[in-house]
């Protein structure tokens, strides 16, 4: 089995880094990452996640050194690598296309940068050899890219930025262009190879199921800024806007005035009924209040909470998908597992109810 | 916020390559390209006159007083007419292979394609072997039509007939690759909507392919414009053998005569950006591209009416007898020995290998009856020393210019598309497609002219003089060819995906080795490509091997022209046509082998190849008997 180590991960620090790019059609110059300051810990799974234009690939080839910031400065390992040329940098990238060299064979493809930097050959056959066992790919090296599925091309272009054993790992999109099936194997296979090495990995993406399961840390951007920065689990249950919260699965907004402050906790009045909600963040009496709901977090039933009538009941196999009125918001649900519950039908009256620790007050 | 400093300044040894590379593109593409076609322009308004004035006006005068507006309106009725009928002829070659269902369409369609490897001037004198007064045709046509005129083909008629037939290959290609793109649904919903085939036809169908008949036709006028060859060989005065004749004319004959032919080049060239500017902004109108996510193959239409069904199939027939006489004659006559050849009789007891190789004594009866024999004055091809040196050089020549185009083209579209967007990228391009916009005539009448002195930037040579004119004709061929070039090499590099050059780069290569190794072996089936097709047409190129005429010049094609003269006289240019018919059989076989290795081998995909390399090696192992080495 393969012995294939990365010499030393290593840490990024973005120091508010900012890159300014020319509109083709008004001439005028805009923001495509705007003041990015972040540090990312050696060994860690970082995602920088968002959508189309949000600065995230932007990042990642500043990084990578493919662009160069106009303001701020990057440290790889403490070092500042802003006038190192992409091939002086201690990084390997896996491309979204794959960037596959189609006139070589899977070995020739996985022992290119190693052969740049002049490793003897004995060696560079020991490590390619290795490394394929790694992806699994053994026994393919002769093989053109072209006779390869998608998901073996993307195990070739893994191994290929592997063997060169860099301090980071960039990942730009990669599986954007498999199945869904083949998705999620193969991001499991990235997040398995990653713990194994102890690699710093840097991973872009726009998909967050994606980016939740393979995390460490996920960096939410838009508009070439930070939304947010955390832990999956905080991102999910604790996000700081409207926009991560619905960029981040489907999640429901009641809005009500905020009726009574206590330690830890808050109510606010929706549809004429106070709900309690737990909550460290300061606020007032009266200020206007926006609950986060997810839709695996709301129950329904014949009493409960807040009072609703069903828009629409579909079953989806595994869960029981609702739209409920409340008040004049309409509330997404998702009851798992409905095969011994009560199915509510389009016009039915209901309640709502939900744990007010599954609810986060904006 | 402070801006970060990018990268470090000063010179270093890429800032001098990129300096070196800036100083050589500038000299080249003054030096070749913008200085003799400007001596050319200003050579029109510095005439001077008997006393040693200067009379700018004079050549203007000269062309309204005298007889060169004939040339123009020659050349252009030749553009006007052949518009007409290559459109005609083109236009049915492909509806009757690829639309309507017609029995042998294969076999057509062949016929139709020959003169893909059939054409320039070994079409021309092919035909003239057949056609003209002494021709074999013409003397059956005449058995049948005794009243005919021996000398129909000559002039213009011969002229357009020609170049009708000559000038159909891009209607086989271009236009045959649009109407299989058409959207069979389409014919379908217009039929099930009531539509009469012929009403689908005109109204489905041939709109669709309005804008590539649109561009052949501009292709087709300027073609006309600049005929060379056929007017030449056939006898039609029109403005390119007009401006060869007077290059190489002297004041002592007729006032002028550079001058002249300066502002007939200028004429041409005046035409030229006229139509490719019309052209250029048509095709930004874009094409029709269909919409449909499942598009449908087209499906033969067979003509239900009878009596059309008979035409169309007679039609398709003669027009198939028209372009495969030739070529069918021509390759048979290279196997007939001289006698029959001049007798223009096809005997089986004739057959001989003397028109390729070899040669032969040549005995005849003086005028005082005397006999006698001129020692191996038949000869063949390639026992010819003309024409092995013609071949000779013409593969050198052609070599070296379509070799220093792919050079000169793979770097500059490298530099390109790294600076794409940028105006330094453009106007690389901007500079080497600037010869696409100057007819072939104008750049060579102006290196002829404007080299034949000692110039300063070329060490103060006379390029003209002498060997010296080999290098100008590389240089010739190099500048005419590079928008071809630029064209094909782009679309090869657009089809490099950008994450390739970052993987390399990200890999640890630098940019000299990222250009090596993996986008310059990327690109090479298709720079390749172009070198075969640039040599190709290079190799029998006769247009500009007339104009640089020398004896130190004397292309394939000049040599194959000198074969048409009479033979036999003093023992000159014996077996003459013998060789020509062996000469035409051999630029059939080398330009089908150079089109078989392009559009054949390298059209298959990497998959295609190495399954075709695995049947192959399976193939030997069988015939060897040995066991087959498993991947």
């Amino acid at each position: 089995m393969a012995d294939t180590r990365v010499k030393q991960p290593k840490g990024v620090k973005l120091d508010h880094i900012s890159k300014i790019y020319k509109d083709p059609k008004t001439g005028k110059d805009f923001y495509a990452v705007h003041d990015v300051d972040l540090t990312i810990e050696p060994g860690t799974f970082v995602t920088l996640l968002g959508p189309s234009g949000c600065g995230k690939t932007t990042t990642l080839r500043m990084i990578a050194g493919f662009e160069s910031p106009d303001e701020g400065e990057i440290y790889l390992g403490g070092e500042p690598i802003n006038a190192l040329t992409p091939n002086k940098r201690d990084t390997a990238m896996v491309f979204q296309s794959y960037a596959l060299f189609p006139h070589y064979n899977v070995f020739d493809n996985v022992a290119y940068g190693l052969r740049l930097r002049k490793v003897p050959k004995d060696e560079i056959k020991r490590r390619v050899t290795d490394i394929l066992a790694l992806v699994e790919l053994s026994g393919m090296e002769q093989r053109m890219t072209n006779q390869l599925s998608g998901g073996q091309q993307q195990r070739v272009a893994l191994a290929r930025a592997l063997v060169v054993e860099p301090g980071v790992l960039l990942f730009d999109e990669p599986l954007s262009n498999l199945d869904a099936k083949l998705r999620v194997q193969m991001r499991t296979e990235i997040r398995r190879i990653q713990q194994k090495l102890g690699i710093t990995a840097i991973y872009v993406t726009h998909d967050q199921s994606e980016a939740m399961s393979i995390s460490d840390n996920i960096i939410l951007m838009k508009g070439g800024v930070i939304a947010q920065m955390g832990s999956p689990m905080e991102i999910y249950y604790h996000p700081n806007s409207e926009f991560v919260a619905d960029f981040i699965g489907e999640c429901n907004f009641l809005k009500g005035p905020v009726s009574s402050v206590g330690a830890g906790e808050a109510t606010v009045k929706i549809a004429g009924v106070d709900v309690p909600v737990a909550t460290d963040k300061r606020v007032s009496l009266g200020e206007e209040g926006e609950i986060v709901l997810r839709p695996e977090a709301i129950t329904i039933a014949d009493r409960g909470m807040l009072p609703c009538r069903v828009e629409l009941s579909c079953f989806m196999g595994s869960y029981q998908n609702y739209h409920v009125r409340v008040g004049d918001t309409l509330v997404k649900i998702t009851d798992n597992c409905p095969i011994n519950k009560e199915i509510f039908d389009v016009g039915d009256n209901a309640y709502i109810s939900f744990d007010k620790n599954c609810a986060h007050l904006l | 916020m402070q801006r970060t400093v990018r990268r470090k300044g000063g010179l270093d040894p890429s800032m001098i390559y990129k300096v070196f590379g800036a100083v050589l593109f500038i000299y080249l593409f003054l030096g070749f390209m913008v200085l003799p076609c400007l001596n050319t322009l200003t050579s029109i308004f510095t005439t001077r006159d008997a006393a040693g004035n200067l009379d700018p006006m004079a050549v203007i005068r000269f062309f309204f007083a005298g007889n060169m507006p004939s040339f123009v309106i020659n050349s252009l009725k030749l553009a006007v007419c052949l518009v007409i009928t290559v459109n005609v002829v083109g236009i049915s070659i492909v509806l009757l292979t690829e639309y309507f269902d017609i029995k042998g369409a294969k076999i057509l369609r062949l016929g139709y394609m020959t003169t893909l490897i059939y054409s320039g001037v070994a079409l021309v004198t092919g035909y003239q072997f057949l056609y003209d007064s002494n021709g074999m045709l013409t003397q059956w046509l005449v058995r049948l039509f005794p009243a005919m005129n021996r000398q129909w083909f000559s002039g213009f008629n011969a002229v357009l007939f020609t170049m009708t037939f000559a000038c159909t290959s891009n209607h086989a290609l271009f236009l045959r690759n649009a109407i299989r793109g058409i959207d069979y649904n389409t014919v379908e919903a217009a039929r099930n909507m009531g539509a009469k085939p012929f009403k689908v036809l005109f109204k489905v169908v041939m709109p669709t392919l309005l804008p590539t008949l649109f561009s052949l036709t501009v292709m087709t006028f300027i073609t006309g414009l600049c005929a060379m060859s056929a007017p030449t060989l056939l006898g039609y005065n029109s403005i390119n053998p007009e401006i060869v004749r007077m290059a190489g004319s002297s004041v002592a004959d007729e006032a002028f005569p550079q001058a002249r032919a300066a502002l007939l080049s200028m004429i041409l060239a005046l035409f030229t950006i006229v139509l490719l500017t019309a052209l250029n902004h048509y095709e930004r109108k874009g094409h029709y591209l269909s919409v449909s996510k499942t598009k449908a193959k087209l499906v033969k239409q067979k003509i239900q009416n009878p009596v059309w069904n008979v035409v169309a199939h007679a039609y398709a027939y003669i027009l198939f007898l028209i372009y495969m006489t030739p070529v069918v004659m021509i390759v048979l006559f290279s196997f007939q020995n001289w006698p029959a050849i001049r007798a223009k009789s096809l005997n089986v007891s004739d057959w001989t290998l003397i028109n390729f190789f070899g040669t032969q004594d040549y005995s005849y009866t003086t005028s005082r009856g005397k006999q006698r024999i001129r020692e191996g004055v038949i000869s063949g091809v390639f026992s010819n020393a003309d024409t092995v040196g013609g071949i000779r050089l013409s593969f050198v020549l052609s070599a070296l210019a379509a070799a220093l185009t792919c050079v000169i083209v793979v770097i500059a579209v490298n530099y390109i598309f790294k600076h794409r967007g940028k105006k330094r990228g453009g106007l690389v391009e901007a500079c080497l497609l600037f010869p696409w916009l100057l007819p072939t005539i104008l750049i060579c009448y102006s290196y002829r002219i404007f080299f034949n002195s000692d110039v300063w930037y070329v060490l103060g040579k006379n390029l003209y003089y002498r060997e010296n004119v080999r290098f100008l004709i590389v240089m010739a061929y190099t500048v005419v060819k590079l928008p071809f070039a630029l064209r094909m090499v782009k679309a090869a590099f657009y089809a490099i995906d950008d994450e390739l050059e970052d993987a390399a780069r990200n890999l640890g290569a630098s940019q000299l080795v990222t250009f090596l190794r993996v986008k310059l072996p990327i690109v090479l089936p298709s720079v390749l490509a172009v070198f075969a097709l640039n040599f190709n047409a290079l190799f029998t190129e006769y247009d500009m091997s007339a104009t640089f005429h020398s004896s130190y010049g004397k292309s394939y094609a000049m040599v194959i022209q000198s074969m048409t003269a009479e033979e036999g006289r003093d023992g000159y240019n014996m077996n003459g046509s013998g060789r020509r018919c062996a000469s035409t059989v051999f630029i059939m076989l080398v330009s089908g082998l150079i089109l078989y290795l392009v559009y054949g081998v390298g059209a298959r995909d990497l998959g295609e190849r190495l399954e075709r390399r695995k049947k192959r090696r399976e193939f030997f192992a069988r015939l060897t008997g040995r066991k087959q080495k498993t991947a």
